[in-house]
């Protein structure tokens, strides 16, 4: 199980050699390697193996790097490795000729690892670390063109909201961690999944909310994970980042912006439902969130002007639509869950990378340019119908049996809050038709893309490789069969191994061990609430389409109104910090600024931890001082002072080099010869390399403001402090001299000893025979620390005017 | 650095320099035993390289001691001595870590180092060798490379 989280990895790492043999077919590489990870996963699945693997990683704190395969996971994991194979496929035609290939395809890789590994992880911390890891990469690839001002400005965004939440999420992981130490069946306080019977905390999820309901804590921690999830899944209003990671190449925002990366978010929703299921928070906070946001943001997707800006609006809106489902009590509200994200990432995909298809055979991504694509490109336009169909939630198309499940849940929730008395709940059900209506609308515009007149600014349309056509279609079959399935099961015949499994996936995310061996879901065979829910949309829908300029034109105006327009806050206060003068002073540009920081936090830590300690500084003492050492110390220190009144450079650095040859008399003087030289050689060598430079100096600076002069000073006293602190109280101390020992019984030539022997050092001096011999590989290491010096040397000053241009 | 350097600098390094790297070479032999070792050995012939630049400039140093003509930019990482002395310290690490492999083909731990006596021998009855004069020949070389090209690299701005 290990193997499906470290494969990717190791891909990442070979990417830039194998760059170098393939060029660009490493893409054929990238997709092998997620071809290997998708076996790896699909036997998981097909073994039936449901164990937990768990590596101790943070023994001390009961951390783990702990895997456990259910349902849920399985799904995650497959779309990860599944969706992966098909876009590095794609990318290896639509990155033809792109800059940055290298970076691009080990990134993705790495991604592919990360999301395996958060699809998988069962320890709270590996958790959090695969889900910072998804971020990151989410931020390089989305900054790919690092040139492009758009491009800077939507990584950053994405990065600042999605690592905010996750660390508001680690937060709640942290008050979870807290209380499961006190729950009696949890063994490992960090473990959160794992088998029924076992220790973790879903398994004890009864105990677990008992405990965090008696400490108040409850209600904080499904907040704080409810905020790590909507801001990686782009719920409202965290929603704004997901429209500007459209700025990263089509193939990335069909595997991380619709497929894999935001359904980190659902996924923890769903994989937090059996542990933090409590009526009527849970409902409260994430039903009425998702359908928030499956309605805000299909109105802000009709109103989009760019494809691919629809497809993001459109995927926060689904994925509000999966959170929803989650929300819902009961088990159909997992069913909804589970089965939306298996048909959400097959048709939001497949349309990404007709998008991307679109976008670089007819050249422009703006709606109003394009139309009538259909004959050039069929292929294309087949799989569209398919997807887009599916996306409005028409039957038999995938998409509609889950929404239907979505109207379903709603329904009875609502009918049972109704019977209990607050009819405020039957506007879940009449958001859910409202916001579907909208998801119906620019469904139908995206599709129309390839119908109609085509308009004569479009210029010529090419037909595109097939390495990009082939994934699209192979995903638009997946999809059409899975909408397929329903119409066969209203007749009988139903998909068995995909019921089960959405079934196996619905069992995870269901609230108190309610187990399903399969779903069923069908065509309606009789009328219900629900099915005319469903009708209602589509009829609404179909009927306002003709109008459909005019409801985008109305949208925008909305859209236009400060408060109201979607980036307005996070522009606003990036701005405002941005102008803020607390910049000015901490990022002065200056190294000496870094410097005073870097050398007043070291001091400062290191006497905070002595002080901590409670360490007593040893007396000194005076007595038994040759008059030799003295001498030798006090011209140091003589030139020590002397080196700060020195009126140029040289004079400094020649006074300086007297303080070495000080402290190497000094070796000699405490009889250590092997140092001293050392000290002589190194001291004449720098006083080499500081005159060779200082000839490029400027004379003189200009005397130092007094204000700074004064800030230096203590800087210094400070590290001078620290130091004098440190040496007195390491030397003060005893250690156990067993090592000592060691070194001096055998460093040497034993007295009896055969003509070859390996057990002893066998030399005079014991500390070339420590070097070479009992430490040996610690000095392996530095010496290619010295080699990296060497070549961070050639690279930085030799090679510095060759740019990133090769 | 404009002025020439006097006759009496000239001769004097002329004189010092051999000086400087056979006192090197017997430090780097003598280490097991005696005060020195590959590193002191190491920075000792950088120092004594350091001086003919320093006296002599680098373009002598190219030229007339590493016979490479016709090269207009020394610090050049591709053609340049700076590549000359990427070898050296390549080749140190090579044979640092090669040192310890050897050690492994025999079954050992990496890097277990070995001693052998030879004896009789004429003069000096006996010789002791050590493996891990090897290693020190390792770090002396990625010493002396990696000095090298630091001195030339900082040396060349």
């Amino acid at each position: 199980m290990l193997a499906v989280v470290v494969v990717p990895f190791l891909g990442a790492a070979l990417t830039p050699l194998v760059y170098r043999v393939l060029g660009e077919r490493t893409a054929y590489y990238a997709a092998a390697v997620a071809a290997v990870c998708l076996g790896l996963v699909a036997n998981l699945g097909l073994s039936g193996a449901h164990g937990t693997v768990s590596v101790p990683w943070i023994p001390e704190y009961g951390v783990s790097l702990a895997f456990y395969v259910d349902g849920l996971a399985l799904l995650i994991a497959t779309l990860a490795s599944g969706v992966g194979v098909l876009v590095f496929t794609y990318s290896g035609g639509y990155m033809h000729g792109e800059p940055g290939q290298k970076k691009y395809y080990a990134t993705l890789l790495a991604f592919m690892g990360s999301m395996l590994g958060v699809a998988l992880a069962a320890d709270l911390i590996a958790l959090f670390v695969f889900w910072e890891l998804t971020s990151v990469s989410s931020f390089l690839l989305i900054g790919h063109y690092q040139d492009a001002e758009a491009s800077q400005y939507a990584a950053r965004k994405s990065m600042l909201i999605t690592v905010a939440g996750g660390l508001f999420m680690l937060v709640g992981f942290l008050l979870l961690h807290d209380v499961a130490g006190g729950v009696a069946g949890v063994e490992s306080a960090f473990r959160l999944s794992g088998p029924a019977d076992g220790g973790s905390m879903i398994a004890n999820a009864g105990a677990m909310v008992d405990a965090l309901r008696a400490e108040g804590l409850f209600v904080p921690v499904l907040l704080l994970v409810g905020l790590g999830a909507a801001t990686k899944s782009a719920q409202v209003p965290f929603h704004v980042w997901l429209p500007n990671a459209m700025e990263a190449p089509t193939p990335v925002s069909a595997f991380l912006h619709s497929a894999t990366m935001v359904k980190a978010g659902v996924y923890l929703v769903g994989r937090f439902r059996p542990l933090l299921f409590g009526d009527p928070e849970w409902v409260l906070v994430f039903a009425i969130l998702g359908l928030v946001t499956m309605t805000i943001a299909a109105v802000l997707a009709v109103g989009a002007s760019d494809i691919k800006e629809l497809l993001a609006y459109s995927t926060a809106s689904h994925l509000g639509l999966i959170v929803a489902g989650f929300g819902l009590s009961g088990y159909v509200g997992a069913e909804t869950g589970a089965f939306h994200i298996l048909n959400h990432a097959l048709f939001k995909a497949a349309l990404f990378l007709v998008a991307g298809i679109v976008a670089h055979e007819a050249g422009t991504r703006a709606i109003s340019e394009l139309g009538g694509l259909r004959d050039d490109l069929p292929i294309t336009a087949a799989v569209t119908v398919v997807a887009a169909l599916g996306m409005a939630g028409l039957p038999p198309f995938n998409g509609f049996y889950s929404k239907e499940l979505l109207f379903e849940g709603t329904w009875y929730v609502a009918k049972d809050a109704a019977a209990s008395g607050s009819p405020l709940w039957w506007l879940l059900p009449v958001v859910a038709v409202f916001g579907s209506v909208f998801t119906f609308l620019y469904s139908i515009r995206f599709l129309m893309l390839f119908f109609g007149e085509k308009p004569d600014e479009l210029g010529e349309v090419h037909s595109p490789p097939l390495a990009m056509t082939l994934p699209a279609v192979v995903l638009g079959v997946l999809a059409l069969v899975v909408g397929l399935g329903g119409v066969t099961a209203t007749f009988g015949v139903h998909l068995q191994p995909l019921e089960a499994f959405v079934a196996s996936v619905a069992n995870s995310a269901a609230v108190g061990g309610t187990e399903h061996e399969a779903i069923s879901y069908h065509l309606p065979t009789e009328v219900t609430p629900y099915v005319l829910m469903s009708a209602v949309t589509i009829a609404v829908g179909a009927v306002t389409y003709p109008f459909f300029d005019r409801v985008r034109d109305g949208v925008r105006t909305v859209r236009s109104v400060d408060p109201l327009r979607p980036n307005w806050y996070y522009d606003g206060g990036t701005e405002a910090l941005d102008r803020s003068s607390v910049v000015d002073v901490v990022q002065t540009g200056h190294l000496r600024t870094y410097a005073a920081a870097l050398a007043l936090a070291t001091a400062g830590l290191a006497l905070g931890a002595y002080a901590a300690a409670g360490v007593a500084v040893p007396e000194l003492v005076f007595a038994g001082l040759e008059l030799a050492l003295v001498v030798v110390l006090v011209v140091a220190v003589a030139s020590a002072v002397a080196v700060v009144a020195a009126p140029s450079h040289i004079s400094g650095v020649l006074t300086l080099s007297i303080l070495g040859f000080m402290v190497a008399i000094f070796y000699i003087l405490a009889s250590a010869p092997d140092l001293a030289l050392t000290q002589l050689v190194i001291e004449t060598l720098v006083l080499v390399i500081f005159l060779l430079v200082l000839d490029k100096l400027p004379a003189f600076y200009g005397g130092p403001s007094r204000l700074r002069a004064g800030r230096d000073a203590i800087v210094a006293g400070a590290v001078g402090l620290t130091v004098t602190v440190t040496v007195l109280l390491s030397t003060a101390g005893t250690p156990n001299d067993v090592i000592a020992q060691y070194f001096v019984e055998y460093g040497g030539v034993p007295e009896e000893h055969p003509d070859f022997f390996l057990d002893a050092g066998g030399g005079g001096n014991i500390v070339n025979v420590i070097l070479v011999d009992f430490r040996a590989f610690d000095t392996l290491g530095e010496i290619s620390v010295v080699a990296m010096a060497a070549l961070s040397v050639i690279t930085l000053i030799a090679m510095r005017d060759r740019g990133e241009a090769q | 650095m404009d002025r020439e350097p006097t006759v009496i600098a000239r001769t004097v390094t002329r004189l010092v320099v051999p000086m400087i790297l056979v006192t090197a070479i017997a430090l780097l032999l003598q280490g097991h035993n005696l005060p020195g070792g590959g590193f002191i050995a190491g920075v000792l012939t950088v120092v004594a390289i350091a001086l003919v630049y320093i006296i002599f400039g680098l373009d002598y140093l190219q030229t007339e001691l590493l016979d490479r003509n016709g090269v207009k930019v020394p610090y050049d990482p591709e053609t340049g001595i700076v590549k000359e002395f990427g070898n050296v310290f390549a080749l140190g690490l090579a044979i640092a870590a090669g040192s310890g492999i050897v050690a492994m083909a025999f079954g050992r731990p990496f890097l277990t180092q070995g001693i052998l006596f030879v004896e009789p021998l004429p003069v000096y009855k006996y010789l002791e060798v050590a493996s891990a004069l090897v290693f020190d020949l390792g770090v002396y070389a990625v010493v002396v490379g990696a000095l090298l090209t630091i001195t030339a690299v900082v040396g060349e701005e």
